[in-house]
């Protein structure tokens, strides 16, 4: 109850807006999920209470991370105060969506939500007020490549949403960067909607400092024809939670999904993944990979629900876990739900540590054991890192992951 | 294109052991209390320390909620609705197999189970249960020369009552979960087994439980001790009468494996499933749980799941002892409403411990066939490793086939592998085989049976061709 409080002390209820208030309401039924349901079972309580423990900072917080400096095509924008763009091009418009677009796709996708599920969702717009919602309607070709960051202020906690409309036959190369500051909160909400045939290189990137947190809720919805790439890398969280939803509501769509979460110290990352299929020809590759070192812990759920429309469904699903010290912990639940029987479905889970045979290999050709580390850690890594678009160089993500081990 | 219409019309079979045996039973009311579990003690001239196990139980069990996590959906059980205790009325004290009502030996006769020429005609040994007793137990005379205790738990509780004081509960506690609970507060009959130190059992035993009457549950509790370098072969088979109504069956099996011992527990479950529509059949709560507690001890669960209306079982092994072994082999076939959520738990604490799980689940009609399993390493076994299988085979497109696998490792040096698929019966090869003048029938059976092959290449021979006809009954009709 005392985040409703929080956040309604925070302003009056006159300053709430509609979609809050909806929010607000939903959130009075279940203040706090569920610690029973299978999504939040194994949730460091501790962790997630010092997540809602900062106060609500609605300001934009200051800015002072150094950042790459971006190549000339490409169009970069901040969640926040002063988000601003209109681009009307030749070949592509980026265009903002209007109060009134914004609030009415919201308002529908609340009435899908689970008070469980959707509890990050639920209380990201519930902090939400417009101006950290951004909202775009993307159409045309040759697009040039999009960075959005999200971040948070120091002992605050932060809420930013993003909405984004891919028109007809349009592709797209976006990169989200989500950063953590000391003691901080970040609460990001993204709702994607792919209509016919268009295509997105999506890539996800969050890293905090010291004590920072992170609720990162990614909905995506798949029209027929339409392809899904998601390239993520999470780290350097004390506590984050990466869910991902994703629809093909008509099904013929294609998605493909890498992700990585490194956890060190005393952190907990955990990835929730779940892809329904709501008509044939459904495609999915999946590979999620977590590494747990110190007295760290990752977590894995991923569940593929393949309906009984959902004929021709070809979907896998690949948990790959590296488990480095004895105090850490590593927790995968790849799951299949299905009741066509024309498809073709699997998973696997794996849980070791580096190969020894190959550490031993590269030993006796003179290198070192740390260095020879280092060489399997960063093919481990690679993989994820080259599947996530545009910047990754100028991010040098595969120095800091590295160097962070 | 396959012919969906024929497949299902193969998956059709009647249940053939549905017959119900017209004998006069002692029955006690319906309603469970204290007083029932005081009387059910009482009946079975019990020591005061199991009437104390039965009333803590109790107590838990009143306490606890019932699992609702498998989200199976049958309707909600009347536990006050049920007799707790039901037997054929027969002498008092049996000398021999010649004293049985003729009845109940008929019976097990006609479930292919006889008593009388068992001892001519396989190398048994058996246990039959019949309701809430243990009606007979063959080849007795001749384990005993070996120092092997094969007998009913009520016997056993009279006979060797510091064995079973010493072990039961160790494995699975009454306050394990919500029909744990309750099987230890109203258990009736079930099988014990105390293999003595370095004796490889001379014969498989095996037990049979029948349900006859409709309206009382089965609670048998079975516990199985194999000591130090002993080794022992354990069949289980179960079949009911068909009735509207649903009849609870919640089981608790106990085994402990010292060092070196092995324990190898096969089960054949074909209660009751209920008819088309879902009406009647077993409910099957059972809890399953070894204890490798042994250097080097073996436990292996082999299982073809076929009956009930409600399967929810997990027959799992906790790995104590360094280089103990676990391993878990499950078919689990289900047809018309039947859900069936079943898989395994291991539990790796000692160093080195190994783990096989294979399961592979076949779902037909408008059923659901869930796997759900465990796999923990725990932060002392260095050196462990696990392998999962679990493939799943739909047939028709109403049925669901669930794999819900939790993986969790605490410990660096231990590897975990876990696979699961799912497919259809091949078009091309059902083609294939009837382009070679193979029935279409024969063809499905034989496509069944390679995928099940892995399970039931580890059965005993005696339950592997009975799992292979049972298969065959349930889904290839009179072809076998």
């Amino acid at each position: 109850m005392e985040i409703i409080e929080k956040i309604k002390t925070n302003k009056s209820n006159d300053n709430l807006t509609e979609i809050q208030k909806i929010c607000l309401d939903k959130l009075e039924s279940s203040p706090l999920p569920s610690p029973k349901s299978e999504q939040w079972r194994l949730s460091n309580k501790s962790k997630f209470s010092n997540f809602l423990n900062y106060s609500v900072n609605e300001k934009d917080p200051k800015f002072d991370t150094p950042f790459p400096n971006t190549s000339q095509s490409t169009i970069r924008l901040v969640i926040g105060d002063n988000c601003q763009i209109n681009l009307i091009e030749e070949n592509y418009s980026i265009k903002q969506l209007n109060e009134d677009e914004l609030i009415k796709y919201i308002k529908e996708q609340i009435s899908y939500f689970d008070q469980n599920e959707n509890w990050s969702d639920l209380l990201n717009l519930s902090l939400n007020c417009t101006k950290n919602i951004l909202g775009l309607k993307i159409n045309g070709s040759a697009i040039p490549p999009i960075e959005i960051f999200s971040h948070a202020s120091s002992n605050s906690l932060n809420a930013k949403t993003l909405v984004i409309f891919l028109e007809k036959n349009c592709d797209i190369d976006l990169l989200q960067v989500n950063l953590g500051k000391d003691n901080s909160s970040l609460s990001q909400s993204t709702f994607f909607c792919l209509e016919e045939n268009s295509s997105v290189n999506h890539g996800v990137v969050s890293y905090g400092e010291n004590k920072s947190n992170l609720l990162n809720s990614l909905n995506v919805i798949q029209q027929n024809n339409s392809e899904y790439n998601l390239g993520s890398l999470h780290f350097k969280f004390n506590y984050a939670r990466f869910e991902i939803r994703i629809k093909q509501s008509e099904g013929n769509a294609k998605t493909n999904i890498k992700g990585m979460q490194i956890t060190k110290k005393d952190e907990q990352i955990s990835t929730f993944t779940k892809i329904d299929f709501h008509g044939p020809n459904g495609f999915l590759d999946q590979i999620n990979k977590s590494l747990a070192d110190d007295k760290s812990h990752a977590i894995f759920e991923g569940s593929i629900i393949v309906p009984k429309i959902a004929q021709k469904t070809d979907a896998s699903q690949l948990s790959r876990n590296l488990l480095l010290s004895n105090l850490a912990q590593i927790d995968t639940k790849p799951q299949l739900e299905i009741i066509a029987d024309d498809v073709k479905c699997k998973h696997g889970a794996t849980i070791s540590q580096l190969n020894e045979e190959e550490l031993f290999y590269m030993r006796t050709r003179g290198i070192t054991l740390k260095e020879a580390s280092k060489l399997q850690l960063s093919s481990y890594f690679q993989e994820i890192i080259s599947f996530i678009p545009i910047s990754k160089e100028r991010w040098d993500l595969l120095d800091k992951l590295l160097n962070e081990n | 294109m396959v012919n969906e219409n024929l497949v299902k019309d193969v998956v059709k079979e009647p249940y053939k052991y549905g017959f119900v045996t017209d004998i006069e039973t002692e029955k006690i009311a319906k309603g469970l209390n204290e007083d029932i579990i005081r009387l059910i003690s009482q009946k079975k001239e019990e020591p005061k320390f199991l009437l104390d196990f039965r009333l803590k139980a109790f107590k838990k069990w009143q306490k606890m909620k019932e699992p609702d996590w498998a989200g199976l959906g049958y309707k909600q059980i009347d536990y006050q609705d049920i007799i707790y205790y039901s037997a054929p009325k027969q002498k008092e004290k049996i000398s021999s197999l010649d004293e049985v009502d003729p009845k109940l030996l008929e019976t097990f006769d006609k479930l292919g189970i006889p008593l009388t020429e068992q001892k001519k005609l396989t190398n048994v040994a058996v246990d039959a249960v019949f309701d809430s007793v243990s009606i007979a137990t063959t080849f007795r005379e001749e384990l005993a020369e070996h120092g092997v205790i094969f007998c009913s738990i009520s016997e056993a509780v009279k006979h060797h009552s510091d064995l079973i004081e010493k072990y039961l509960g160790t494995v699975v506690p009454p306050s394990d979960n919500y029909f744990a609970a309750l099987n230890s507060a109203v258990f009736s009959d079930g099988s014990f087994v105390y293999i003595p130190k370095g004796v490889n059992c001379p014969m498989d035993l095996s037990s049979y439980f029948r349900i006859n009457s409709g309206d009382s549950g089965q609670f048998e509790r079975t516990l199985i001790i194999a000591e130090e370098s002993s080794s022992v072969s354990y069949l289980e088979g179960c079949t009911a009468p068909m009735f509207d109504t649903n009849t609870l069956h919640a089981a608790v099996v106990e085994l402990i494996a010292l060092d070196d011992a092995s324990i190898k527990y096969s089960t054949v479950q074909n209660w009751y499933a209920g008819d088309e529509e879902g009406i009647g059949g077993i409910f099957n709560f059972v809890t399953k749980r070894g204890k490798c507690l042994g250097k080097r001890s073996k436990i292996s669960w082999s299982q073809v799941e076929t009956g009930s209306a409600i399967t929810w079982k997990y027959p799992s092994c906790l790995l104590l002892g360094e280089e103990s072994v676990g391993e878990f082999y499950s078919v689990a076939l289900t047809n018309n409403l039947q859900q069936a959520d079943t898989g395994t738990k291991m539990i790796h604490i000692g160093p080195k411990t190994k783990s096989t799980i294979v399961s592979k689940g076949i779902s037909a009609g408008n059923s659901i066939n869930s796997y759900r399993g465990l796999v923990k390493m725990g932060t002392k076994a260095t050196g462990s490793r696990n392998y999962s299988q679990c493939d799943s085979m739909l047939i028709g497109d109403q049925a669901s086939a669930n794999t819900f696998p939790y993986i969790k490792s605490q410990q660096p040096n231990s590897e975990i592998e876990h696979e699961a698929s799912t497919c259809r019966i091949s078009e091309d090869q059902l083609f294939y085989l009837q382009s070679r003048g193979i029935e279409f029938e024969e063809a499905v059976s034989m496509m069944v049976s390679g995928f099940c092959r892995d399970v039931f290449n580890q059965l005993p021979m005696e339950f592997a061709a009975e799992a292979d006809k049972l298969l065959a009954l349930k889904l290839e009709g009179s072809v076998g």
